[in-house]
């Protein structure tokens, strides 16, 4: 007999999404590697009670990770969940990479490396409410993320985190081949920020993460670990699944019968 | 003739607003002093944002910052910004329309000792390419000032190019600065010559010299300080050519991009014949030299240069 676990309830809130989220990409083609990877900090962001996003903002840096936050915020009901059906279609609002179009979208990107800046610029001038950005841990290679590091210490910007979802995975292989970050915990602390490294898959650990991020007085990190493709057997920790344009119907099948 | 700074016109300015306009911000990449901000930095400490030499940061500060209701004005040398962080200027500045205002200073060749690295000659192209940008490239010290007014009252992204040297003052302090409008700075029948920036001086020389030669002297320019390059007065460039049939194109700047293609290209959409030549740079780098003579002559934008167009054009 297998023992009995326990699930967090919002396990349950980002099994549904992998549905919808895998359903999208099957008919549209989409990023689908690093959704998966970073869905559960997005589903924790959004449905974890911890921000007012009338107030607080959110975002998403590595834009290519719109597949996610689009399931995310129709789940949420910023928009009706049938607009997932033409992601990325000409007449769609929902665009490739994500768009402030979208009701709940603040922010438009999908160059990497550009967000944390803006998300510095609202932390800044909002002082009063939390300002949370998505990046990946490719997207450290670019040079601008490390002058937002520099940036954010100097003004103090306590209310400002920084989730990084670390799959360890990029385009054209793993991070560690292409160009390592090394210790990218290290690196953040030697920048003067708080830094968290937390399994990015477990909510209690995601939750409990982002509550003290919003106690800190100097910047926030969140090193959140994840497995790029997360819940599909084939995907997982397989670049090639860094996006898909035409997903075959029998792995589709596959994928469907293991979320 | 009253020669100002612009670049001390638009710290002043800016300065002078802020007194009264709390929204007013300036995130800068370390270039305070040239760009006369000292003040703004000592009476307004916690709106002004110092970023380091980080142009690139800068510009995503600088978008973040306008989404809390700022107007922000983002200052560096035009050879900085927009030149090192044009992409985010476009995705987080223009495709995100944040209400950033863009000072590109110590733009093209009147920089003149510091070389090709530092004499920005593409900032327009880089510019204007973009949607939601607005492009300003101010005649004089007192437009400066009008300009800066009113992109304050826009909710738009906008870039602002300044120079470095003092310069003669033409402006009309009568007059207002509209965004997409120009002026007439005079009136003449038989050629057009437009331009953006001081560089504008050169005609009102050549129109001197044209005075006192027998066989020239009554030619007379009409002269359009373009200021506003986007969007652009249409509507007032093409009565001028229509007019004259001739038309002049002058300014510190490439060719490539600049404004003579922005004007080449409104005259051929309408279906105008018109004899024209562009004086900018001919796609080559800038160099070092003591006086910015020299080097509008060796670049074929001098005042010679202007004359030599205008008498080949007649």
């Amino acid at each position: 007999m297998l023992p009995f676990i326990k699930l967090h309830p919002l396990q349950i809130v980002s099994q549904n999404l992998r549905h919808d989220l895998l359903d999208m990409v099957y008919k549209n083609g989409g990023h689908i590697g690093g959704s998966l990877s970073s869905l559960d900090l997005i589903t924790a962001v959004y449905f974890g009670n911890l921000f007012n996003f009338k107030r607080d903002h959110f975002i998403l840096s590595a834009g290519h990770l719109a597949p996610a936050l689009y399931v995310v915020l129709a789940n949420a009901g910023y928009f009706p969940k049938n607009f997932l059906d033409n992601y990325s279609s000409f007449k769609s609002l929902l665009q490739g990479h994500v768009s402030a179009e979208v009701p709940g979208v603040e922010y438009s990107s999908g160059s990497l490396g550009q967000g944390l800046s803006f998300a510095c610029g609202l932390a800044l001038g909002d002082k009063k409410h939390t300002t949370i950005c998505l990046t990946s841990d490719g997207e450290h290679q670019e040079g601008q993320i490390w002058e937002s590091l520099l940036f954010a210490k100097k003004y103090k910007l306590g209310n400002l985190i920084n989730i990084v979802d670390f799959n360890q995975m990029q385009i054209d292989g793993p991070v560690s081949q292409i160009m390592p970050l090394d210790n990218l915990a290290s690196k953040y602390i030697s920048f003067g920020w708080t830094v968290t490294t937390v399994d990015g898959h477990d909510f209690k650990q995601i939750i409990s993460a982002l509550k003290n991020a919003q106690k800190s007085d100097y910047p926030n990190c969140i090193i959140a670990k994840t497995v790029l493709g997360k819940g599909i057997s084939f995907m997982e920790n397989n670049f090639h699944y860094h996006d898909v344009k035409n997903l075959p119907e029998a792995l589709f099948n596959k994928a469907k019968s293991e979320l | 003739m009253i020669i100002n700074s612009i670049r001390q016109s638009f710290g002043e300015t800016l300065c002078k607003l802020a007194k009264t306009n709390k929204n007013i911000y300036v995130v800068n990449a370390d270039l305070k002093s040239p760009l006369f901000l000292n003040n703004f930095a000592k009476k307004f400490p916690h709106r002004f944002i110092e970023c380091g030499v980080a142009e690139t940061n800068a510009a995503g500060v600088a978008a973040g910052l306008a989404k809390t209701g700022k107007t922000v004005f983002l200052t560096s040398f035009a050879c900085f910004s927009p030149a090192i962080n044009w992409n985010t200027i476009k995705q987080s500045i223009c495709y995100n329309n944040s209400n950033v205002k863009i000072i590109g200073s110590h733009a093209g060749l009147l920089s003149t000792d510091l070389g090709a690295t530092h004499q920005m000659l593409e900032d327009i192209s880089l510019m204007r390419s973009l949607p939601n940008m607005e492009v300003f490239s101010p005649l004089d010290a007192l437009e400066t000032t009008k300009i800066i007014k009113a992109v304050t009252f826009s909710k738009k992204p906008a870039y602002i190019r300044l120079v470095r040297p003092s310069t003669p003052n033409f402006f009309d302090p009568k007059l207002d600065f509209t965004i997409g409008k120009s002026h007439r700075l005079q009136s003449g029948k038989d050629i057009t010559i437009i331009g953006h920036g001081p560089i504008l001086e050169e005609a009102f020389q050549v129109q001197a010299k044209l005075n006192l030669d027998s066989k020239y002297k009554k030619i007379s320019l009409e002269i359009i300080n373009c200021s506003s390059i986007k969007p652009l007065d249409t509507i007032t460039i093409l009565k001028s050519v229509k007019k004259t049939g001739r038309l002049i194109c002058l300014e510190d700047h490439q060719q490539n991009g600049g404004l003579g293609e922005v004007v080449a290209s409104l005259i051929l959409s309408n279906n105008i014949s018109c004899k024209f030549i562009h004086l900018a740079v001919d796609n080559k780098f800038g160099r070092s030299a003591k006086t910015y003579q020299e080097l509008y002559d060796y670049y074929g934008i001098g005042i010679n240069d202007l004359l030599s167009a205008v008498k080949k054009i007649l």
